[in-house]
């Protein structure tokens, strides 16, 4: 047969189906939905092997339920562990959240070769914007701009939330607010009686931002609905097409561009994205 | 590739040792209308004389609609273990455009990633193809599928008085030493050949305008119009998936045995024309409409993997217009969006 293989997996385990064995170490609750996972592998060679770019995502197996992609949302340099923020809304993350610190589990990856660009992106200005749950992949990039903070010039991020309780990673806020090198605008939809900040779609505090064309770049993540209206007012603001990123979601089984669930025209979310430049958004179809 | 001739008394033998050597399977009949490719313990069983086959016999080897992945124990301790089965088989009498869906199939599952499970499966496979007698429904010409130049061991083709045979891999070679007599192929067999292969051409009688396909899709794509007439009558049932040669979505679930100590990954076929292939939690659908689904199939099937691999991942074996209950009709919808357009 002229099967011409190229092995491009990064285990030499014979099979791409096969996860490697981990341990929850920490569980927080960070939301009323949501919960934040310190996960380590069970076997050194494989954590210290596990270097990952931010915006990528591993597949986690619950042993016996099932398996489902998840964003990592810490800071790639901590080579300790590696973080999942989870929110309980199905199988495999309801299973997720009835765990205890020390269970183990399975963890495919990281996968995604479309991550945040963050080499291209430096000696720029970043603007981060994220809605809900998007929030989670962007922390991985905030955290590593963070590490590298002199490689990048000003430092946005705008980020919508349902409910103020809602609020994800309200310790890392905090932190980012009290630092004068990055600033953060929370917005939220339904503001409760002591609510003092923003109100609104989070869209809405684009035009505030007043960044230079030729050295911006902006990332966006957020709920599907979201896209379009953030993309009409970058638009707007003339960012090139080619420094705007965006993480899709897609249903996927594999991770591995085997399933396909994740298609869109000749891309697959999982092993051309998760994150695509505007430019490709905007010629491929049904993406947004 | 080296060129063979084989007598037709040779032939019936050859046949015989290989079904008595190796797991071998073949196309039996099935009732009136249908073949099966099924596991052949007796030559009396074979009938290569076929027109239509049931599920597609490349894909139901290789990729066969459930599959364990990877096994595990839940004790104290746990264990994972990849599951990839394989075993040495002849697949006898696959047609060309078939083996050039497997071929598709080939560069799909080793692209990106490495899928082991195909793959030791497809090493394993002796292919040995044949012509069959295309359906009416078939357009593989158009799709450049009618012939096979790779992805096979032998290819067989059947001439008056005796057999040509193209070589294409050193194992096939092999076999066709070890297990029959043949002679070189000279001038008077490739003339042969050549006026079969004229003949065998003409029996195809669908023409699809494929060629603009891959601008006009651009512009009809939007056309709601258009899409909503074409899937009108779309029962979104998939059976357009399972019958195709080429396609390859697939589901995969965990799974723990009633001893609660083992579990395991299956993978099952999904379909593209399934309501659920775009759901994810949380209710959103990023494909709710068949319209949109029925589209995708066809960007799938006539445009994506021209971007990706250069080829078609259609082969025009119509299958899919045969099982199709509402009667959606690929050959006649990549027909229709050319005059579309063109009008
Ligand atoms: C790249 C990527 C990154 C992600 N990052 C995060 C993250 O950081 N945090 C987070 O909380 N989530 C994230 N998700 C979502 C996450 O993968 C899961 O979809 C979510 O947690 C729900 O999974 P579940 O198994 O709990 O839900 P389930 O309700 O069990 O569903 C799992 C998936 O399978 C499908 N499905 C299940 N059952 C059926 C059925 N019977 N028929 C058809 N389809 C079915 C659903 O449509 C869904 O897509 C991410 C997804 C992607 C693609
Ligand atoms: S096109 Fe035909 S075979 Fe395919 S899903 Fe629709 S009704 Fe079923
Ligand atoms: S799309 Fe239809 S005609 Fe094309 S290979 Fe698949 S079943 Fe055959």
């Amino acid at each position: 047969m002229t099967l011409n293989v190229k092995y491009n997996n990064k285990s030499n385990k014979s099979s791409i189906y096969v996860p490697e064995l981990a341990r929850i170490n920490k569980i927080q609750q960070i939301s009323p939905t949501e919960k934040l996972f310190d996960i380590v592998f069970e076997d050194d060679k494989n954590q210290n092997n596990f270097n990952f770019e931010p915006g990528q995502f591993v597949e986690l197996t619950v042993f016996g339920l099932g398996e489902a992609p998840f964003s990592i949302c810490s800071n790639p340099e901590n080579k300790d562990f590696f973080q999942l923020c989870i929110r309980d809304i199905g199988n495999v993350s309801g299973a997720l959240h009835r765990m205890k610190e020390g269970s183990k589990i399975g963890i495919r990856g990281p996968y995604g070769n479309g991550y945040f660009p963050y080499e291209k992106m430096r000696n720029h200005n970043i603007i981060l914007i994220a809605g809900g749950l998007g929030l989670a992949p962007l922390m991985s990039l905030v955290k590593y701009i963070l590490h590298h903070r002199e490689d990048y010039k000003e430092v946005m991020i705008i980020y919508g939330a349902v409910n103020p309780e809602n609020i994800l990673f309200k310790d890392d806020i905090q932190y980012f607010s009290s630092r004068n090198d990055i600033s953060i605008c929370v917005t939220v939809d339904n503001p409760d009686a002591e609510w003092t900040g923003e109100v609104g779609v989070c869209t809405k505090l684009i035009p505030r931002v007043d960044f230079p064309v030729e050295d911006t770049c902006a990332v966006v993540c957020g709920p599907p609905v979201m896209y379009k209206f953030v993309i009409i007012e970058l638009e707007k603001k003339n960012y090139s097409s080619e420094k705007v990123f965006l993480s899709l979601e897609r249903r996927m089984e594999c991770g591995v561009g085997k399933c396909n669930h994740c298609h869109i025209g000749d891309k697959l979310v999982c092993v051309d994205g998760p994150v695509f430049s505007l430019w490709q958004i905007k010629n491929l179809k049904e993406a947004i | 590739m080296l060129y063979k001739v084989m007598g037709r008394d040779v032939f019936k033998d050859f046949v015989k040792s290989l079904i008595s050597n190796y797991e071998f399977i073949g196309p039996k009949r099935k009732d009136k209308a249908v073949h099966d490719f099924v596991p052949i313990k007796d030559i009396s069983e074979l009938d290569i004389n076929y027109k239509r086959t049931t599920i597609p016999p490349a894909k139901k080897i290789l990729f066969p609609p459930d599959e364990k992945l990877v096994a595990y124990e839940v004790n104290e301790k746990i264990k994972v273990r990849p599951v990839v089965e394989s075993s040495e088989k002849v697949l006898f009498g696959i047609n060309a455009w078939d083996i050039n869906g497997m071929n598709f199939l080939d560069r799909f599952f080793v692209t990106d990633f490495v899928d082991e499970n195909y793959l030791e499966r497809r090493k394993k496979l002796i292919v040995i193809g044949m012509d069959s007698e295309p359906t009416e429904t078939n357009f593989s010409p158009s799709m450049d599928s009618e012939y096979a130049k790779d992805g096979f061991d032998l290819y067989i083709t059947e001439l008056k008085d005796r057999y040509f045979i193209r070589i294409n891999t050193a194992r096939g070679d092999e076999i066709l030493k070890k297990y029959s007599v043949t002679e070189n192929a000279l001038v008077k067999d490739f003339k042969d050949y050549n006026n079969y292969m004229d003949n065998y051409r003409k029996k195809f009688k669908l023409d699809v305008n494929i060629k603009d396909f891959y601008d006009n899709f651009e512009l009809i794509y939007d056309d709601d119009e258009f899409w909503e007439k074409v899937a009108k009558n779309c029962y979104s049932c998939g059976s357009c998936n399972l019958a195709c040669p080429t396609c390859f979505c697939f589901n995969v679930k965990d799974d723990i045995e009633l001893n609660l100590k083992d579990g395991n990954k299956t993978r099952e076929w999904d379909s593209c024309m399934l309501p659920e292939y775009g759901l994810v939690a949380g209710g959103h659908n990023f494909r709710p409409d068949k319209e949109n689904r029925l589209k995708q199939r066809y960007r799938c099937k006539l445009k994506t993997f021209l971007d990706k691999f250069g080829r078609y991942a259609c082969v025009g074996c119509g299958r899919c217009i045969e099982v199709c209950l509402a009667k959606i009709n690929i050959a006649d919808n990549i027909n229709s969006i050319k005059k579309e357009v063109s009008v």
